[in-house]
Parts: structure tokens; sequence; C-alpha cells
């Protein structure tokens, strides 16, 4: 179980501490989706960066199984994050894109490669592995991103507006593999303005 | 160590500390900022006291200064107005034969050898000149007098038009296509491209591009030695060296050097005070311009004449070089290790080569230590120090302090390449700083997640950017290192010199011959370093990280 209470923040540049200010509190059960919206400058990317650690919080507690994530660097936490772009080293290829999820040193055994090319192949990208970013569509970009995620075995799935701008066919795709991890117990926070995919995925929505 | 609470019982990535990133760069930065101090401190303490009240009752040291600041202004302001056009042309002619050539030549300006580019204007703007004959020819009252201002401006012009010219073409080549595609369809041009589009991109660039060309025209050492001299054409720099060299007055010396120290750092200071300095050095980068309104039909002719006209101007000197040098190098045993130019070549070599890898280690040290904020103040001190301090100041306080131990040509040697490569160090410090920052903020946040952090991240993320650019860094420090005639000209010993202390000898006993020789194999060598350089990093083979071949994700696949 998630349990997030009076995880606070404030950006350290508003003048005399009067500029927008969060609080979160929240609980989520592993398999579960919460689908949070809301306007730009809401606080929905905020909140994920305090999960996953990108930002540290002025105050509350993280707390995963009963224990404090808080103090943990972003690599020491139980979870993955998938943003809306930006998600895939640009001079590396595919399959190596996805491997540092396996290995940050690249270390991988045969079984993790055939693992890779497996997975590939279940997304309809087989044969691409040894492509780079450039030479995918923004579709395809998502799913490598959603596999190295997902191949990464962490049981919380930070998503920040993954599926915007995607084609129905890759939108499809990606809400199979999706709703396949929240089967596997994964616990996920999606961050989306897409009606959609709060209904296909969310089991309860908050707006911020 | 792992943390207890952990959850990623991740592969722990090697010197992933970060004591690791910022211990050796502060302590190359402290070492270089206590280095300096020392040299100046030396200097100051073996001067009797130091009198300021000389700076404004000597007449020469009013000179001195005043025509310092006179020359770097002039060289400053003409190889600027030169420059943009230039880069303005070449940024509309993206595609013309010879132009990636023109390019690479512009790159070298920065570590031409001074001495034998002076030789080559000698030859081609001298008293007997080509172009000088031809031009008094068609204008026989025009009286051209190379030695003195004349000469030291044209000469620093010469090194720095293609530098600025180099750089603000990089700014603009920068300008995100979107930009470049919407001035295309609107149809801009002349004044509104130039203020929509080209001075946005340039004018960030200009305030650190300009003041490191004003502090290198203001310390030229071997330009004003060779083309100025007398009272009426000397730099503090060279005023330093004659002190020191000749009248042994360290004193003087040292109220020299601090004057250039207070000049040079007090723009540097105003520059920093604008921002970080932009990169004044970086990789190639090529893009499919759109088409614009500005360079076809009469502007496109104007654009090639003006190109034309540049490249002109860079070659003929060089073109001197080689057609007065061929006949000597051909005739010149090459590989007979009892000539001069053999010896000298080791010689030089022994110091580049060493001057060059230190700096560059430094250089990364340095970087790396510089991405944590509090440690950013002393790197970035420590980075822009050695273009302020007159290396000559800096060499013979050092000297100084180590003279009773400093009894081995091979200890002075080592002295000669470590002042060389801190000197090569600033320009290094811009190639590297831009491709190791280019590392976005959503990737660097992916790769904390994924823990690619330490050994890891310089592996498989700033590796792979900085290879080219490192090779390019080597290629700088050796390049500069190989053509110094400031340090060595304190230091060398007459009986064995490096190239450019050999051929000063052979200009001075009359073997032009030899001289032109000498200066041509120089300039070749450095061409051999950069190909070398060039070469390596495009190899595919090239890859000192490389995973050992084993099966790949595709050969499983399409097994």
């Amino acid at each position: 179980m998630l349990d997030v209470s009076g995880l606070g923040f404030h950006y350290p540049t508003s003048p005399d501490q009067h500029g927008p200010k969060w609080q979160f509190d929240f609980t989520l059960a592993p398999g579960e989706c919460l689908a949070i919206h809301g306007v730009s400058g809401s606080g929905k990317s905020t909140l994920l960066n305090l999960l996953a650690g990108f930002l540290q919080a002025s105050g509350g507690s993280i707390r995963w199984r009963q224990q404090e994530l808080t103090p943990l660097p972003p690599w020491e936490r139980p979870i993955t994050s998938v943003f809306q772009e930006h998600n895939l080293f640009e001079h590396l290829n595919v399959a190596d894109n996805i491997g540092l999820g396996l290995h940050p040193g690249l270390k991988l055994s045969s079984t993790q490669k055939m693992k890779i090319a497996a997975a590939l192949e279940r997304v309809g990208l087989a044969g691409m592995g040894k492509r780079r970013p450039a030479q995918l569509s923004g579709g395809q970009r998502q799913r490598v991103a959603l596999l190295r995620a997902l191949l990464r075995g962490q049981p919380l799935l930070l998503l920040d507006e993954p599926l915007t701008g995607l084609d129905p066919d890759a939108r499809h795709i990606l809400h199979g593999l999706l709703l396949e991890q929240k089967r596997d117990g994964v616990a996920m926070i999606l961050a989306s303005h897409d009606a959609e995919d709060r209904q296909v995925l969310a089991d309860k929505v908050w707006s911020l | 160590m792992q943390n207890p609470l952990s959850f990623c019982n991740a592969h722990r990535a090697p010197l992933s500390h970060p004591g690791w990133q910022l211990a050796p760069g502060l302590l190359i930065a402290l070492a270089i900022i206590t280095l300096t101090a020392t040299g100046v401190g030396a200097l100051m303490w073996q001067a009797p006291a130091l009198n300021p009240a000389e700076l404004w009752h000597s007449r020469y040291l009013r000179n001195v200064v005043s025509f310092t600041v006179w020359q770097a202004l002039l060289s400053v302001l003409i190889s600027t107005l030169l420059a943009i056009p230039v880069a303005r042309a070449l940024a509309r002619q993206p595609r013309f034969p010879g132009r990636g050539l023109l390019l690479r030549l512009m790159e070298l300006s920065l570590v031409m050898p001074t001495i034998v580019v002076v030789s080559g204007l000698v030859n081609v703007y001298g008293r007997q000149g080509w172009l000088t004959g031809v031009v008094s020819d068609v204008i026989p009252a025009l009286t051209w007098n190379l030695y003195g201002l004349n000469g030291i401006v044209l000469a620093h012009v010469f090194f720095n038009a293609p530098l600025i010219a180099r750089i603000l073409l990089q700014a603009l080549e920068a300008i995100p296509q979107s930009q470049k595609r919407l001035a295309s369809q609107m149809g801009l041009r002349g004044f509104m491209l130039w203020r929509v589009l080209d001075w946005p991109a340039m004018k960030p660039v200009l305030p650190g591009l300009l003041a490191l060309v004003f502090t290198l025209c203001f310390t030229s050492f071997a330009i004003v030695m060779t083309l100025g001299g007398g009272p009426g054409a000397t730099t503090l720099e060279v005023a330093i060296y004659q002190a020191l060299r000749f009248e042994f007055d360290f004193g003087h010396a040292a109220l020299l050097a601090l004057v250039q120290l207070s000049i040079c750092g007090g723009l540097w200071w105003l520059v920093m005070r604008l921002g970080e300095p932009t990169k004044v050095l970086s990789e190639r980068r090529f893009s499919q311009p759109p088409p614009r309104r500005d360079n076809r039909g009469r502007a496109r002719f104007c654009d090639a004449a003006l190109i034309l006209v540049f490249a002109v101007f860079l070659l003929l000197p060089l073109l001197a070089i080689v057609a007065r040098g061929y006949p000597g190098l051909a005739t010149l045993p090459m590989l007979d290790p009892q000539t001069p130019l053999f010896q000298a070549t080791v010689k030089s070599l022994a110091i580049a080569v060493p001057a060059g890898l230190l700096a560059v280690v430094a250089t990364m040290a340095i970087v790396a230590a510089g991405q944590f904020p509090k440690a950013k103040m002393v790197t970035h001190s420590a980075g822009y120090l050695p273009l302020i301090v007159p290396p000559l100041v800096l060499g013979t306080g050092l000297f100084l302090l180590f003279r009773p131990s400093l009894g081995a040509a091979g200890q002075g040697m080592l002295l000669v390449a470590l002042i060389n490569a801190m000197m090569a160090l600033p320009f290094i410090l811009q190639l590297v700083r831009g491709p190791l920052a280019s590392l976005d903020q959503p990737s660097r946040q992916q790769a904390d997640q994924l823990g690619i952090l330490g050994w890891y991240r310089w592996r498989w993320l700033h590796w792979p950017r900085l290879k080219r650019p490192l090779a390019l860094a080597l290629a700088y420090g050796v390049g500069l290192s190989l053509g110094d005639f400031g340090v060595i000209a304190l230091f060398g010993s007459p009986g064995a010199p490096t190239l450019p202390v050999l051929l000063y000898q052979q200009l001075g006993s009359y073997q032009l011959v030899a001289a032109a020789a000498t200066g041509l194999w120089l300039i070749l060598l450095l061409l051999m370093i950069f190909s070398l350089a060039h070469v390596l990093t495009r190899a595919a083979r090239f890859r000192p990280f490389a995973r050992p071949k084993n099966v790949s994700v595709m050969d499983i696949r399409h097994a």
C-alpha cells in the first residue's frame, strides 16, 4: 500500500513563500490506478516528481509497505516514471535504452536480452532493437519507454501524460500493456488530461 | 554503501559516490589557483618594493599600457567587423565546394604557431611581399610598413577574425529550424532577418567572445615580439619579458603583471556578471536550412565574393609558407636523428603531448566538479585564470620558487609542459563543457531513477557525447603547446630548442631556407595531429569502452 500523508512542497523561488504551496494526502493499493487531472500548474507533475524523488518535499511522508521513502534517492525508490516525452536517450539504440532499465551498466545476460527481444516483438516493434529513437514514431517511442518501465519491474508506475498526442492504435496497445500491469499488481498514478485514458485505466480519479 | 531501506537491490554503479565527481576537479582547480597565486607571489616576493607611481611618472610605462589597450581594441574591432559579414555569408550559403575545408581552416587558426604565421604574413605583406609588390605597382604613392601597429593588428585579425566568424556561424546554425522556417515562409530578408534571427542568435555569444579575443590580443607575445618592438609598439607582455630576461628587474615585471591582471581580470569579472560565457568552441553541427530569400541572385554573388576574399586572406600566408618551405623540406633528411629538425620535433612532442593530455584530464575533472553548485565558483575561476595571468609571469614566479631544486633540463621542461597545459585549459574547457552539459533535465532524471550513476553515467551517457570533442580537445592542447613561443622562450635552452625556438634561431641567423622548412614542418605536424584526432573519432573501431563482442538482442531474435 502506498500511503502519502501531509506531503508538502513549495518552490523555493517563491518570494516570501507566498507562491503556490501543495499538500497531498492519499493512499493507493497494489494494482490500483489513481488518475489525477487539473489545469496547468495545479501540481500534477509536482506530485509525480515528489514521489519519484526528483523534488525534495518540505514535509510529510511517503510510505510504501510501511517503509518511508522520502529519505531515499530516486534510484533506490520502488518507482518508475514515464514522461510525455524525452524518455529515451537519443544516442543509444532501442535495445540499449530498454536494457538500461535492467542494468544501469548494460551488463545484460542472454536471458535478459531475450526478454527484451520478446517484449519488443509483443508490442509490435520486432526488429527495431538496433534503431535510434529518432528513427521511431512518437507512438513507437512511448512503447519503448513503457517497455523499459515495465521490464524494470518496480511496483509503482508514475505516468505523466504518457499517451498524449498518440494515434488511436498506439493508445490501444499501450492501454492493453498498462491494464496487464494493473492485473499483475502494479500500482499506478496517471496524470492525464484525457478522459478516455482515465476511463480505461483509472480506479479512482482525483481533480487537483 | 547501499541504503538498508533501499527497495531496488540495484547494481551499484562503480565510482558513484559524489566525492569521485567532486574531489579530483576541486583539487585540480585549487592547485591551479594556488600555483598561480604562488607564481605571482614569488615574483613579488623577489622584487624590491613595488612603486605604482612609476605607472604615471614613467612615460615609457604609460606608452606601453596605452599601446597595449589601443592595439587590442583596434584588433577586436576590425576582427569583429570582418567576422560578422563572413559568418552571415557562410550561414546563408550552406553548400559550396570547399566550405568544409574553409571551416576547418578557421578552427585551426587558434592553434597556428604564431611565429610561423608571422613569417607567412611577412612573405605576403612585408616590404618585399607578394601583395605589397602588386599593390605598390598599382598605387606607387602608397607607403606601407608591416612592422609596428599595422603588422600587429593585421596578424591579430588573421588569427582572431576566423575564430570569431566560426563561433558566430555556430550560433547562427544553432537557430531553431522552426524559426528559420517561419522566417523563410514570411519572406524575411535584409535588415529584418538580421533583427529577427541573426542578431538575437549572436548577441549572447558576443560578450564572452569579444572578451576572449580582447584578452588574446592584449596578452599577445610572439606577434608583438616579431612585428612590434621599440618603445612605440610594445605591449605589457613583451615589456614583462624584457624586464625579466634582459633587465632582471623583477619589481618592474611584477608591476606590469599586476596592471595586466587588473585590466584582464576586471574585464572577465564584468563578462561573468553578464552571465556564463557561451562556449567558444564546439563540435560542428550540420543542418538542412530552409531556403532564404537573401541567398540567391545578386546576394549570392556578394556572399561568394566576400567568402572568396576571406579565404584568400587566410590562405595567402599559408601558401607562402608552403612555397618557401617546400624546397628546404624536400631536400632535408627527415628521418636522420642527427638533424636539428628531427631533434626539435622530438623535443616539441615530448613537451606538447604530455601538456595536451594533462590539459584534457584536468579539464574533465574540473567540468565534472563544476556540476556541483558550491564548487562552481572555484572551478570557474581556475578555468579562466590562465587566460589573464601572463604565462611568463607564472613561469618566472615558479622558476624562482623552485630554483634551488630545478637543476636538470627535464625538470624545466616539466614546468613548461605544466604551464602550457594550464594555458590551454580555458580553450579546452569551452570545447568540453557544452557536450557535457547537453544532458537535459528529463534525461538526468531518467538516469537518476534508473541508477545510471558514476562510471555507468560516464560510460553510457557522457562518453558518446564527449569522445569527439575530447579528441579535438587533445589536438588543441597538443597544438597550442607545440606552437608555444612564450614560456619556452624563457626556459628553453638554445642547445636543445623546440620547433618554434629552432625557427626563431634560424631566422636570427639568416638561415631563411631552413627556417621556412621548419615553419612548414610545424604546420604539417599540426595538420597531422588534427587529422589523426578526426580519423580516430570517426573510425568505427575506435571504441575503447566497447562491450566484448557477444550475442546481441537482434542476433537472438533472428536465431
